[in-house]
């Protein structure tokens, strides 16, 4: 199965997560999420799904100013991002113990 | 990599990418191309070499597109022009506009080449840096088709085939190999002519119509070649006009120098003077405005080869010397014609001026 499909309906959740202990900037956090085993996760993808999340009030954003190169736009999570994260990853929890429960009878 | 490359080579990116999120508000473009344009940076510090931006990241509007949908931004209705680069001074632009000022000197140079090939060589290191601009292939040859001046030329160039342009252009795109032909012979006449002035110039000429003559079909394919077709051919058609010109000149030349000679020395084989009063006149010595002797020519011919000359050779008229019965006889002058200008024309036609011992007539030939 096509994992980039998967991860179209949990990058939210997945980039709130990288970003729950240290605020990052777009590129670190793609660099998060691959070591963190999602290989596939497209760079374009992950800068789209920050700034929805930021247009959602879930992160806030500070630049930091870059001695070589452009300045980096540090995101970092917020109270309603927390929320959000402890929801959806309920949410995920429950639906993929549901999905475990479903394929443990199948396999 | 060198820097200054990778940094065109993000601009373009980031172009692109601006012009593909163009219909979002500004403000938001403006967020986005904040992250996009440290992310965009920091990939291009990482390329290898050969590598390109577009291989690590997908073109700019795939870039876009992936982005747009990530975020939930509505998608773009009406049609992405590819690489809306517009007005910027990028590596592109500069080779194309050096390519097409270099062709333009090449006719402007190419029509006096032939007599002086020197200033061939500014458009010629032009065109090689232009091509050296363009010639990693790839990405900037991409742009360089991206240019919209360089779609505007393609436009003009692809007529639809019903209209009168279009008939127009796919019929001398069908001479398209004849002149291929008549390029190289063009430019190996004017190479030869060149050999007189400068012998390098002889050599780069038909090292460049031997490379025009093997590039001219290759051209469709790889548009590379145009850096080596296009001045080929300005360069071909320069040599048509200059060697107009020279013929031209030569024409004027000869037309000048015609009546020179021939008015004194083939019209005239005797002169009659002859007074306002149609009495005719002996002994008239004749010159030219610079003094010079008007001579006709021999009157002996080629019978009479050691016939006395006449001394003055310049006095006029001159006695007749023919060939008869097996030898060379002096007839003294005699009128072949009344003269022109008289109101009273001499009525004794035939009388010699002075001794009439031997009175013929009128001179034989």
């Amino acid at each position: 199965m096509d994992t980039s499909q998967l991860l179209k309906g949990v990058l939210d959740l997945a980039v709130l997560a990288v970003l729950r202990k240290e605020d990052g900037y777009g590129y670190d956090v793609v660099r998060r999420l691959r070591s963190g085993g999602l290989n596939d996760v497209g760079d374009a993808s992950v800068y789209g799904t920050l700034r929805r999340l930021y247009n959602a009030g879930l992160l806030t954003s500070y630049v930091v100013p870059s001695e070589e190169g452009p300045h980096r736009k540090y995101y970092s999570i917020n109270e309603p991002g927390r929320v959000r994260l402890a929801e959806s990853g309920k949410t995920w929890r429950s639906f993929a113990s549901t999905l475990n429960g479903l394929l443990g009878e199948v396999a | 990599m060198n820097t200054q490359q990778a940094r065109l080579g993000v601009e373009g990116y980031l172009a692109g990418m601006r012009a593909a999120l163009a219909d979002l508000p500004p403000a938001e473009v403006a967020e986005i191309m904040e992250d996009v344009e440290a992310h965009v940076s920091e990939i291009a510090a990482e390329l290898g070499e050969g590598e390109t931006l577009e291989q690590r990241l997908g073109s700019p509007e795939a870039y876009a597109q992936e982005l747009r949908t990530a975020a939930g931004y509505p998608a773009r209705t009406e049609v992405i022009k590819k690489h809306k680069i517009t007005g910027k001074l990028t590596k592109s632009r500069i080779a194309v506009w050096g390519f097409a000022a270099a062709v333009v000197f090449t006719v402007l140079a190419g029509t006096v080449s032939v007599r002086d090939p020197e200033p061939l060589i500014l458009p010629a290191i032009v065109l090689a840096l232009s091509f050296a601009l363009i010639h990693e292939q790839g990405p900037e040859l991409a742009k360089v088709r991206a240019l919209p001046e360089v779609q505007k030329a393609k436009e003009l160039l692809n007529q639809p085939v019903d209209t009168p342009a279009g008939k127009a252009l796919a019929y001398l795109r069908s001479l398209q190999p004849a002149w291929w032909l008549l390029r190289t012979l063009l430019l190996v006449l004017a190479a030869v002519l060149m050999t007189r002035r400068d012998l390098l110039a002889f050599v780069l000429v038909v090292a460049l119509a031997a490379a025009a003559f093997y590039g001219g079909p290759k051209s469709k394919s790889d548009r590379r070649w145009l850096w080596v077709t296009l001045p080929a051919s300005a360069l071909a058609a320069a040599v048509i006009l200059g060697l107009i010109d020279i013929a031209a000149d030569s024409v004027r030349l000869s037309s000048n120098s015609y009546p020179s000679y021939q008015v004194y020395q083939e019209r005239y084989e005797n002169i009659y003077p002859f007074d306002s009063n149609g009495k005719p006149l002996e002994g008239v010595l004749l010159f030219d405005q610079d003094g010079k002797a008007i001579n006709a020519p021999d009157v002996g011919g080629q019978r009479c080869p050691n016939a006395e000359p006449v001394i003055p050779a310049n006095k006029y008229p001159r006695p007749k010397i023919d060939w008869q019965n097996g030898q060379c006889v002096t007839i003294p002058p005699s009128i072949s014609q009344p003269p022109p200008a008289s109101s009273e024309p001499p009525t004794s036609s035939s009388a010699p001026p002075s001794s009439s011992s031997v009175a013929p007539p009128s001179p034989s030939k």
